[in-house]
């Protein structure tokens, strides 16, 4: 590991000649909020944010991109891809969220890799930011095994006071560190400094699942059948804020857009969700998940069981945010906790009688 | 004479205010005039010309000789298009349909009540079949410009059927609920870009439900977040009378 140190007070200077030679984006406040935003002032990026409405995952795969256009007035038809390489820094992402950004970079890498998503990645340095306190009462790092940095990240920076100690992940990395002032090789005290730091940040995190995440896919396909999905499915909205908010939600919808012409016009993509009441219409009027319950179920086997088999890394980071946004209070935690208490039912009977 | 398609605007019961909101839209997108030709627009212009392919009609179908009318413009139009909530969904016009007919007219027009003629109010799909339509009070000019482009390719309007709570999301907004507000946003139609909430008023629900939506829960959110059954009814009576009267008699049946 190489460790460096940077002062805080050379932050701001750092942050500005960041933002004079790349895109920056990290978390600023919206109202009561925060958001990942451009960031044009130093000043503006936070830090000491909890959480962010929407995942850095936007920056990667915005809410809606053009992704061709075409023109089919000439003798050959004419289509353009569009590509987004603005040299870019996401600053400031939160350990779960990268490990988010890596399922995600799985998803539009393997298969047929996804050009659009391919080459905004390829431009995007990430700089991540150990959480040293829990964001929000929602959110199940620790159980998701999300609390650590995973490898993928360019620089990741812990907050150590009055300084930053920043870990070099790549080549890339430290071409970041080098428009920064100040900066020093960490020495044994800052060693351990951050050793202190780290071990502490661990109690204040709790584990919220009561099994281990290992029996999540086997947890879920005998879960199959449970009553369970149907009194949530009574419940839910059917909204879908929670893909919306999700860092690895990937689906997307696929709209053409003519112009009056009706010759020329481009191709654009929009975030989808497949809580929603049409999601698995198909042609001909066949919906093949048309009740709530089964579409919350598919969320739960999507995230739990079949990516888990697929990518090897479970579908879901413990960030929270769909538990703090959803109006009927539906969190994967109480789900999974329900299910695994209803699939040892002989082993409290057990205890119960014992007592 | 050209070979440009012909469309026709007329109003019913309504404001006018869509008809202004597509005259409107005539500013960012002038070259609509290019490739259609407008026959019949009460609104913006005095020539009248009764042969045309395409009609929008504005306003809810209040009266009995209104309906005349309607299948009069049904007959010579290829497609009709329903143009904003009152054409879609009755409108504000339905808060009426609640109360008896009688004391309606009475309250209205006062001493001269015979003399006017006038029913319950209905969207337009109560009396003539539809091609399509553009919801909201008013229109988003956006969605009616990008409406008549998939009419001239031959689809109908390409109108969400998801709610506005995604649109909200989709542009880091708070969610109202957490900041005191009541908002219809979970149960209606988005394609508005979730323009009131985003302005911090609640959702009222002027594009109208989304398909099967969770209403019992959503009155539970708003029990939940302090408000009585009273103002959770009139909220959603705003706009939405026709649509939740509809689904009552649906559930009864059931």
């Amino acid at each position: 590991m190489t460790l460096k140190i940077l002062p805080k007070k050379a932050l701001p200077a750092w942050l500005d000649g960041l933002h004079a030679n790349y895109r920056l984006v990290g978390p600023r406040a919206k109202q009561e909020n925060f958001v990942f935003d451009v960031i044009q002032n130093a000043e503006d990026l936070r830090l000491d944010y909890n959480t962010t409405i929407l995942p850095p995952k936007k920056v990667l795969l915005p809410q809606q991109e053009t992704i061709l256009q075409f023109d089919t007035s000439k003798d050959f038809h004419q289509v353009e891809p569009v590509f987004e390489d603005t040299p870019t820094v996401l600053f400031g992402v939160h350990t779960c969220d990268m490990h988010a950004i890596n399922l995600m970079d799985q998803v539009f890498g393997q298969g047929y890799p996804d050009a659009h998503y391919q080459t905004r990645r390829q431009h995007t340095a990430i700089v991540t930011l150990e959480c040293l306190n829990p964001c929000t009462e929602f959110c199940f790092c620790k159980s998701m095994e999300t609390l650590s940095v995973p490898e993928g990240f360019d620089l990741h920076i812990t907050d150590l006071g009055n300084v930053l100690a920043i870990e070099i992940g790549s080549g890339q990395g430290l071409t970041l560190l080098q428009h920064a002032k100040m900066v020093r090789d960490a020495g044994p005290k800052d060693y351990q400094h951050l050793q202190d730091v780290m071990s502490e940040k661990w109690p204040r995190f709790a584990y919220q699942l009561d099994f281990d995440i290992t029996e999540l896919p086997s947890l879920i396909a005998l879960s199959y059948k449970t009553e369970v999905w149907d009194s949530l499915g009574d419940r839910c909205l059917g909204c879908g804020i929670c893909n919306v908010v999700c860092p690895t939600c990937n689906c997307f919808d696929v709209i053409d857009e003519v112009d009056f012409d009706l010759q020329s016009g481009s191709r654009y993509r929009i975030w989808d969700s497949c809580q929603l009441d049409r999601f698995c219409s198909v042609a001909g009027g066949h919906d093949f998940r048309s009740s709530r319950a089964n579409r919350l179920r598919h969320r739960f086997l999507h995230k739990f069981k079949y990516q888990p088999e697929t990518y090897k890394i479970v579908g879901c980071v413990g960030c929270g945010r769909c538990a703090q946004e959803c109006l009927v209070h539906i969190s994967p935690v109480d789900v999974l906790n329900e299910l695994y208490r209803r699939q040892v039912p002989f082993a409290s009977i057990e205890q119960e009688v014992l007592v | 004479m050209n070979n440009k398609p012909r469309i026709a605007f007329f109003d019913f019961t309504g404001c006018e205010g869509c008809q202004l909101t597509v005259i409107d839209s005539l500013e960012n997108h002038p070259e609509l005039l290019e490739a259609v030709d407008i026959v019949q627009f009460r609104e913006a212009m005095s020539e009248k010309d009764d042969d045309f392919s395409i009609a929008f009609i504005e306003g809810s179908c209040t009266r009995s000789s209104d309906e005349k009318r309607l299948e009069k413009i049904r007959e010579q139009a290829a497609l009709v298009i329903a143009l904003g909530a009152c054409a879609h969904l009755g409108g504000v016009n339905a808060v009426r349909n609640i109360q008896p007919l009688e004391s309606v007219r009475r309250c209205v027009y006062g001493e001269k009540a015979e003399v006017y003629e006038t029913s319950i109010a209905k969207p337009i799909g109560d009396v003539i079949s539809i091609d399509g339509f553009i919801p909201g009070c008013p229109i988003d000019p956006e969605e009616f410009i990008r409406g008549v482009k998939r009419l001239l390719q031959g689809n109908r309007p390409l109108i969400p059927d998801y709610p506005v709570c995604i649109e909200c999301k989709l542009r880091e907004n708070a969610c109202l609920f957490q900041r005191g507000k009541v908002c219809l946003g979970p149960i209606t139609r988005a394609g508005c870009g979730a323009l009131c909430p985003s302005l911090g008023v609640g959702c009222e629900g002027c594009r109208g439900l989304i398909p099967n939506p969770n209403i019992t829960w959503l009155k539970e959110v708003m029990a939940e977040h302090g408000q009585s059954s009273e103002r959770i009814s009139a909220k959603m009576g705003l706009f939405m009378t026709n649509q939740i009267l509809e689904s009552e008699v649906i559930d009864v049946e059931s």
